[in-house]
């Protein structure tokens, strides 16, 4: 018994141990390094002075990082909450349909979602581009016949990377909703039906309450996704024309550490997004954990 | 439509039953219709992009709606193919995404299984730091990934890029899920042949979970394939970098090139296309797997 | 005889591993991307056959600005990096600062027949460090220059007899001029809409009024506010005026002005080969270009250089042996700089400036006038390309240059957050 007991001991030994390591060294380490770095002066690579929270009150108290703030979580309720509703709605849509249709319809949703950032970038940018766009057929009856180079006016800016990353990960809220949708049996609804109650009754006192949970899964890891918004910004505003206005977190990260060489600023940026996607996930668990109890 | 047919069955005035019919029917076309428009548009901007590729220059700046190329030309992938190092790109990518699904996969599958059907101290804690850390929020960690590396010597180096792609806590919070389901029989017959823990592991729980381990091999592949901030930042020279970045990072000295620039951005994401139209089905379950954690 | 065989075979077989080893690669990075990047293209290939066996330069071109300069930082900061880059000379402080140039010693300079002599004496000195240092060997001045359409000109009357505009000078006469040019279909001016350009004109037009962008650490100090927001007053005119287009990106500029679009351009010299090129193939109009003309009290233009450096790569330096073949190559690119000048720029090297060929050399001796008046960069490590100031004139002049702001409201904040981001 007791060799046994040893055995096995052995065996999630060596079982654990790759992933013990990794996590240690590539998470628990810098997690704690991050911490350390964020009250020093450092520069990227090199040691850097103790400055206590000087840089933590520089963030508060400089203009850019407050901008950058408020910009994530701008982008964030831009796309989060629109990607959520408009995917319910697509996958009610495509629930309907059958066999390859369906097949069809549902790859036409979901094929941008597989694509590289990079490539998403060009797709858009060739679609608006000023001169040669094709969306500026749309665009210049609008704007009293005038072309428009959206993504660089800076009130569309937000709204229209939000349009194109709705655009990108949408595809994957809708496989979410549709494997909900399918989790709910036909019966209730032919039951419903024979009780004589109407389309929207249905939707609203069956689809509805079996499909908020979902909902509220979609919802919260779109949001926590979208906190690390960097390279659909990073790429639009390529060419360094009004970065400061649409700065988001982490590109002001990466701005602080490679390109002004200023380690320990960052440091501290990073913890202060790190604590605030960290707060998402928790409540994120417990919203789980509340319906499941239910 | 089915739905329509199963009204038809309750007891109903034959006038009433064929009005219910045409009102649910004139929603339902509307609703079918909007799907496949909506099908349409969301599907338009790849095609035209896609489309614009096979135009020459000189017709792609022409005004005007071309949806279908006047003189079909393969020109610019030519061009980008003889012009770009995308090749090596490919393979930059190939190794990384590779090396990252093989090493996340096996590492995942392990752990899973020690943490769902073995009894050992420490059992808990290692449970409840995966739990705590699902969603890891990675970008918020490249300036001290990218300060390790440096002391590793790893950067610009593919290992270097791979290694912080490595935490993955989902896929062991997966992997223990379903061996959790496993029946309890199956183990207790194998270890009274005398079977250990590895052999239990590698010839019964992993080849009967084998659809598992494909879908997140799958989509560990993808996001591999993709992932622009880490490689963007951890690779310096042209010869490292992935196809994701490189498309962006490295312009030849033609100008504005529409046609070569959607070229190249076409081949970058061809791998990934083919590997998702390939595997339709795996694809969308291990969606749902990454995300549909029940507990 | 088996024996002399053998020894033969050996003695072929050092030769051959001897020649082999003798091929040193140098690793090169550059951002030219524009119209130059062919010609250094050009030079790169012409310079690999000439040393063919001998030496190899390896060569990676990088996206301008601040792609590339990040890239540089980072990857000299863990031991990374080419051999060799092109530097631009208004970054020196920031790059020194940044620890990311390696110092040359005289010796260095001296075995590659690098001489501080054949250099004018501001360019060579803005290769120094405030060490007295030498941390860069100059490669050319490059400055920005008014690209005109010579049809649209001489329709407006603007034309004189010499093919060079005529009353463009001054503020009045050029708004005039502007305002002649338009017409429904054609625009008088494009310009990109970039940070790195607005800088350039915005900082033209602010020592054309004699006016200083950093006095003894301090910026736009007393009534230099006052003549940066008469300098981004009149780029806000240009567009609120309907002579500019707005929110042109920069490869959009050039193709109206080259579409016949627009009347005048204003740009880097390094667009020059663009025209060249395209006039060969015979797709452009008869062109022409000349210094940015003086709207204000005297003329001065914005100017830069191009730099070679050695970068200072942390813990895995370039070995010494590799250094001297640098600076050899340097010394080559130096000497052979005329075709460089086929890229629109001036070249440093005197030798080369002062050589007849190049006094011959068109469109280059219409402008080169504007190497007398150039005024380069503030020294300040916050300046210089993809440096905090050319982030803040994308972040202020740019929007007041389109009307979202006005331009009182423009220099002070640029000024404050400079200020700000100096400390």
């Amino acid at each position: 018994m007791l060799k046994s007991k040893r055995a096995e001991y052995f065996a999630a030994a060596v079982l654990m141990a790759p992933f013990v390591v990794i996590y240690a060294v590539l998470f628990v380490y810098p997690t704690i390094k991050m911490v350390e770095l964020s009250f020093t002066n450092a520069p990227l690579i090199g040691p850097g002075r103790w400055v206590g929270i000087d840089n933590y009150w520089r963030l508060a108290t400089e203009r850019l990082f407050p901008t950058a703030l408020w910009n994530t979580i701008y982008f964030v309720i831009l796309s989060a909450l629109p990607s959520t509703l408009l995917a319910l709605f697509v996958a009610l849509g495509v629930n309907r349909l059958k066999g390859w249709t369906q097949s069809v319809v549902l790859a036409a949703f979901f094929l941008p979602y597989i694509l590289p950032v990079s490539v998403v970038f060009r797709i858009w940018d060739w679609m608006f581009d000023h001169d040669f766009g094709i969306a500026q057929y749309l665009i210049a009856p609008l704007n009293g016949g005038q072309r428009l180079s959206v993504f660089r006016t800076v009130p569309l800016f937000m709204p229209m990377v939000a349009l194109v990353t709705i655009w990108w990960l949408m595809g994957f809220n809708v496989l979410l909703f549709i494997a909900g949708l399918r989790n709910i049996s036909t019966e209730i609804y032919e039951a419903a039906r024979l009780d004589g109650a109407t389309r929207w009754a249905q939707f609203k006192r069956i689809t509805w309450p079996l499909i908020w949970p979902v909902t509220v899964l979609v919802l919260t890891i779109q949001l926590i996704l979208q906190f690390k918004i960097f390279d659909q910004v990073y790429l639009f505003t390529q060419g360094g024309y009004r970065v400061d206005t649409t700065m988001v977190m982490v590109q002001y990260i990466y701005r602080q550490a490679f390109q002004l060489n200023k380690g320990g600023l960052a440091a501290s940026a990073s913890v202060v997004l790190f604590v605030l996607i960290a707060v998402m996930s928790v409540l994120q668990y417990q919203l789980l954990r509340v319906r499941a109890q239910r | 439509m089915t739905g329509a047919v199963a009204v038809a069955d309750a007891p109903l005035s034959a006038a009433s039953r064929l009005m219910r019919l045409r009102r649910i029917d004139l929603i339902g076309a509307l609703v079918t219709l909007a799907t496949l428009l909506g099908a349409v548009v969301w599907a338009f901007p790849l095609y035209w992009g896609l489309v614009t590729t096979f135009k020459p220059e000189t017709e792609i700046v022409q005004p005007g709606v071309q949806l279908w190329p006047r003189d079909f030309t393969f020109e610019n992938y030519a061009n980008v193919l003889t012009q770009t190092k995308i090749g090596l790109w490919y393979l930059n990518s190939l190794i990384t995404s590779g090396a990252v699904t093989i090493i996340v996969v096996a590492m995942a599958a392990s752990a899973g299984y020690a943490i769902s059907q073995l009894q050992f101290p420490g059992r808990r804690f290692f449970w409840a730091m995966i739990l705590a850390s699902f969603m890891v929020p990675i970008p918020a960690l490249i300036v001290n990934h990218f300060v390790l590396m440096s002391q590793f010597g790893w950067v610009n180096t593919l290992q270097g890029v791979v290694a912080p792609q490595l935490i993955a806590p989902v896929t062991v919070i997966i992997y223990k899920q379903f061996f959790d389901q496993m029946p309890k029989d199956f183990r207790e017959a194998a270890k009274m042949d005398g079977a250990n823990e590895f052999q239990l592991l590698f010839r019964i729980y992993l080849p009967m979970n084998w659809g598992v381990t494909t879908a997140l091999a799958i989509i560990t592949f993808i996001a591999a394939w993709n992932l622009f901030l880490w490689p963007f930042l951890a690779v310096s020279s042209e010869e490292k970098l992935n196809v994701a970045v490189g498309i962006t990072q490295v312009h030849d000295a033609f100008g504005v090139q529409y046609g070569r620039d959607l070229a190249v951005a076409m081949l970058a994401a061809l791998p990934v296309a083919v590997v998702y139209l390939l595997f339709q089905r795996r694809v969308t379950q291990a969606i749902m797997l990454s995300a549909g954690i029940k507990g | 005889m088996i024996r002399k065989a053998f020894i033969a075979t050996l003695a072929c077989a050092l030769l051959v591993a001897g020649a082999a080893r003798a091929t040193e690669t140098i690793v090169w990075w550059d951002f030219l991307s524009g119209g130059d990047g062919v010609r250094m293209k050009a030079m790169l290939d012409e310079f690999n056959k000439e040393f063919d066996g001998k030496v190899h330069i390896e060569a990676t071109t990088l996206e301008w600005g601040v792609p590339y300069y990040s890239k540089v930082q980072t990857s000299t900061a863990v031991g990374q990096g080419p051999d060799v880059m092109t530097y631009h000379e208004s970054r020196m402080p920031l790059g020194i600062s940044q620890n990311v140039l390696s110092p040359i010693t005289p010796d260095e300079l001296a075995a590659a027949g690098i001489k501080g002599s054949d250099f004018s004496e501001a360019n060579w000195k803005a290769a120094q460090g405030a060490d007295g240092k030498q941390y860069a060997v100059p490669l050319d001045i490059h400055s920005i220059i008014l690209y005109y359409n010579k049809d649209l000109l001489k329709k407006a009357g603007l034309l004189g007899d010499d093919g060079k505009p005529k009353g463009l000078d001054g503020v009045a006469n050029w708004e005039a001029a502007l305002a002649k040019l338009t017409t429904k279909d054609v625009a008088a001016l494009s310009v990109p809409n970039d940070g790195g350009t607005g800088w350039r004109i915005f900082y033209t037009l602010l020592n054309q009024q004699g006016g200083q962008f950093l006095t003894n650490g301090k910026f736009l100090d007393g009534d230099n506010l006052a003549k940066g927001e008469t300098a981004v007053g009149e780029m806000q005119k240009w567009v609120k005026s309907g002579w500019t287009p707005a929110n042109t990106a920069y490869p959009a500029s050039i193709a109206l002005f080259t579409a016949g679009k627009a009347a005048m351009h204003i740009n880097g010299v390094w667009e020059v080969p663009t025209m060249v090129d395209l006039a060969k193939k015979g797709q452009l109009f008869d062109w022409g270009a000349i210094q940015v003309p003086a709207l204000y009290d005297h003329p001065a233009t914005w100017a830069d250089s191009h730099s070679f450096a050695i970068p200072n790569r942390q813990g895995n330096p370039v070995d010494p042996a590799k250094r001297k073949l640098v600076l050899q190559a340097i010394h080559w690119f130096n000497e052979h700089s005329l075709e460089w000048a086929g890229g629109g720029h001036v070249p440093a090297y005197l030798p080369v400036q002062q050589s007849d060929a190049f006094k011959a050399m068109k469109p280059n001796s219409d402008y080169v006038s504007l190497a007398k008046t150039a005024v380069f960069d503030p020294v300040s490590v916050v300046a210089g390309v993809a440096s905090p100031v050319y982030d803040a004139t994308g972040n202020y002049v740019i929007p007041a240059m389109m009307g979202e702001m006005t331009p009182a409201d423009a220099v002070k904040k640029m000024r404050d957050d400079l200020q700000d981001q100096a400390k």
